[in-house]
């Protein structure tokens, strides 16, 4: 069995964790975006002068990828474990 | 600077007899934003065109047309006319001109519609050439019934069992069996449907004469001599193109002006003998107005300019006072990101100001790149002279004082196409002795350096590497800090613009709270990070306050669901620091593969620099142009992107367009392009 309290071992899986915190926010707020962005192009289509409304709208979304990144930043610099590895 | 200009009500009114040079002062002057009169009093009515208005705007439909056969597309003016010029020359320009471009172009599309009919009967007879027969032995025949085509089984058996008369060629081609069937006219349904089983399609042959090959080969020489016959009528119009574009596109100009002025009595209230014009102008220039409309009618007209109680009245009636956004030249292009979003109503506020001032430091912030952001400013002072419209020049205009700032940050970040600590060999490092020194006073940012010039800053933190930790946490904090005072700023105004519309419940309770919160729930973090428990307190103390304040305010409990989106608002602004990191590793990744991993390897794993082979160079070299290529693209586009949603959504909410946006100020008048004044 490998030790949990292997400090290379901690620190790979805390980056690993990082990865998926952002990356599976940003899988959530492309699915998120995608009806809004498709909808989106149709009205400007039809009346361009929605496309700054438009631009906010499917940009909302994107606050939720910004939470993920915000998780993986506190796990990989602000929350470091009491092992002394300091990347 | 940051109000749209003051405007002013007016009346115009005067006798009918000065209609028309008032009418063309207006016209030039260009200060009157009419307000087009509904018909709702009964003892006005709506005017009537004046002039020639038929006239011209039958001529516009027919210059229209020609342009259009032309492909005139709307462009910077090369030369410019006078209105003589335009007026002596339109006679020949509409009437010979464009009867020759359309007489040519009808008959190009003529000579193509021919073209296509030839084409199609070659594409039928080819197939022909397997069966023994003239052309002229298809068709003619009163007795009897012809049936060409394709069929995938032998058909002569069936055709036989049903009419013992018959006659049937075959020939195969390629990959089809082609049958000819004559049989007599009588049988003609019964073979039909027997031909039908046998998966027969037809195909209709061309009524011609002669050998098949003999008539492939006539059709394909009148096509050949069809398209030299449009090869000169085209070249014929590009010339008149050539020729003719400026002329005509200043025609269209003096033709819709033209239209324009006789046709807007329309938008004018009318008696028998007087006409009434409401509109707004700019405070400032009322009595320019007033002085020359007068002096044009000759004292037959009296401008007045409405009372403040019974303007606002009119404006409580549903009528909309026009805003003209009013900032200094260099503010101006960021006027593009605010009307994409809506043109601020009158009495808001027009955030283009504050747009200049945060958007390019986040753009800079974001790129922070000395070598893209001097990339980005060669192709845009490239670009800038190309595209010369407005709408392309003050996109331009808006990127362009971004790089600026990506190149200052650049200098802070220490990033020339990648942090600079990996050009290190160019540039010299820190010693590993001075590394670790750093790295134990929990001041290594890190190991970028200036060559002679060494760092910077305070406690020589500049250059920094944004990819070591250190930098990362500094940033996360800028980041935070930008989004407050952003977020603020937004809060400030929303209390102003409720205050302007007398909601001050809304102001007290709605808006200012918000700023509370976000504020000291930020100042609660830093004493927890800092340790200092009595900010932490103090902090904490102002959120709550803030909080009961929003549930008292006028959406009562309901204000609480608001609460985590304050929060999240400024944790948005980690995008600052995030997408930056995004294109410094692109970078970094880059620089990585070409000067450590390619370089050496296709060198055969030396070290050193100097001895890297030449084919290693040129490979390192082409990889790192194409990933800085497309880092570049990049570069351009999310740094451009996520200032603007930063400002749509997490600013703008707080203040602007909370009432749906404004009406813009467009005078009565023309912009000359291809017009002399």
């Amino acid at each position: 069995m490998v030790a949990v309290t292997d400090a290379g071992m901690m620190f790979g899986l805390i980056a690993v964790g990082a990865g998926l915190a952002t990356g599976l926010a940003g899988i959530g707020a492309g699915v998120g975006e995608q009806g809004i962005g498709a909808a989106v192009v149709g009205v400007v289509a039809e009346e361009p002068g929605f496309l700054g409304k438009g631009l906010f709208l499917m940009l909302l979304p994107e606050r939720l990828i910004i939470f993920g990144l915000a998780v993986s930043l506190i796990l990989m610099f602000a929350w470091t474990p009491n092992f002394g590895i300091v990347p | 600077m940051l109000k749209p200009v003051k405007m002013s009500r007016v009346v115009v009114a005067g006798s009918k007899d000065v209609i028309s040079p008032v009418v063309e002062k207006l016209h030039e002057l260009r200060l009157l934003h009419i307000v087009n009169y509904n018909g709702s009093q009964p003892q006005f009515e709506m005017g009537k065109p004046i002039g020639k208005a038929k006239e011209h705007s039958e001529d516009l439909i027919k210059l229209r047309s020609v342009t259009r056969y032309l492909d005139l597309k709307n462009k910077a003016p090369d030369k410019t006319f006078s209105e003589n010029q335009i007026t002596s020359d339109m006679g020949n320009l509409i009437n010979n001109v464009g009867a020759d471009v359309t007489a040519t172009y009808e008959r190009i599309t003529a000579i193509d519609a021919e073209i296509k009919t030839k084409q199609d009967q070659i594409k039928s007879l080819t197939p022909l050439a397997v069966l023994p027969l003239p052309l002229e032995a298809y068709y003619g025949y009163e007795s009897l019934a012809v049936f060409v085509g394709t069929s995938a089984t032998p058909v002569d058996a069936d055709v036989a069992r049903i009419s013992p008369v018959n006659e049937i060629f075959t020939g195969s081609a390629k990959n089809a069996t082609f049958v000819a069937v004559f049989v007599p006219v009588e049988k003609a349904s019964e073979v039909s449907s027997a031909l039908s089983e046998h998966g027969f399609s037809e195909t209709s042959v061309p009524k011609l004469e002669g050998n098949v090959d003999a008539a492939i080969a006539t059709l394909e020489g009148g096509i050949k001599s069809l398209e030299g016959e449009k090869a000169p009528l085209q070249k014929k119009l590009v010339d008149i193109k050539k020729q003719y574009e400026d002329q005509m596109l200043a025609t269209d100009e003096y033709l819709s002006m033209q239209t324009h002025k006789t046709e807007s009595p329309l938008r004018f209230a009318e008696t028998a003998n007087a006409f009434v014009i409401d509109g707004y102008v700019p405070a400032d220039q009322f009595s320019r107005l007033k002085s020359e409309l007068e002096s044009a009618a000759g004292g037959k007209l009296e401008v007045q300019l409405l009372a403040d109680k019974e303007a606002e009245d009119l404006v409580e009636k549903g009528e909309d006072i026009p805003s003209q956004m009013d900032n200094p030249s260099l503010v101006r292009p960021y006027e593009l990101i605010t009307r994409l979003f809506a043109i601020p109503e009158y009495k808001e506020f027009d955030p283009s100001l504050l747009i200049f001032v945060f958007f390019p430091i986040m753009f800079g912030m974001i790129l922070g790149d000395i070598g893209y952001g001097i990339m980005i400013l060669l192709i845009l002072i490239g670009l800038k002279k190309k595209f010369r419209t407005p709408g392309w020049q003050q996109l331009i205009n808006v990127v362009m004082i971004g790089s600026v700032w990506s190149i200052i940050f650049g200098v802070f970040f220490g990033e020339i196409f990648g942090p600079l600590g990996l050009w290190g060999r160019v540039m010299g490092q820190l010693s590993e002795h001075e590394i670790e020194l750093a790295k134990e006073a929990g001041l290594y940012f890190g190991e970028g350096v200036f060559g002679a010039l060494g760092r910077m800053g305070p406690l020589g933190i500049f250059p920094m590497d944004r990819l070591a930790t250190n930098a990362v946490l500094l940033l996360i904090g800028t980041s935070i800090f930008i989004g407050v005072i952003h977020c603020s700023v937004g809060s400030i105004l929303g209390i102003l613009t409720e205050l302007n519309y007398g909601e001050k419940k809304h102001a007290y309770f709605e808006r200012l709270p918000v700023m509370l919160f976000q504020v000291f729930f930020c100042i609660a973090l830093l004493g927890l990070i800092m340790g200092q428990s009595i900010m932490t307190y103090l902090g904490l103390i102002v959120v709550v306050v803030s909080v009961v304040m929003l549930v008292i305010g006028p959406e009562g409990p309901m204000g609480l669901a608001h609460v985590p989106s304050y929060i999240s608002n400024l944790i948005s602004y980690l995008r600052l620091l995030a997408i930056g990191l995004a294109s410094v590793g692109l970078a970094y990744a880059a620089n990585q593969l070409a000067f450590y991993v390619i370089m050496p390897m296709l060198s055969g794993g030396v070290e050193n620099s100097a001895e890297f082979s030449i084919l290693g160079i040129i490979v390192g070299i082409a990889v790192l142009f194409v990933v800085h290529f497309i880092n570049l693209l990049l570069g351009i586009l999310s740094p451009f992107m996520h200032p603007l949603r930063l400002h749509y959504v997490e600013m703008f909410t707080k203040f602007y367009s909370a009432h749906g946006g404004g009406v813009e100020y467009s005078p009565f008048g023309h912009v000359r392009r291809f017009l002399k004044a």
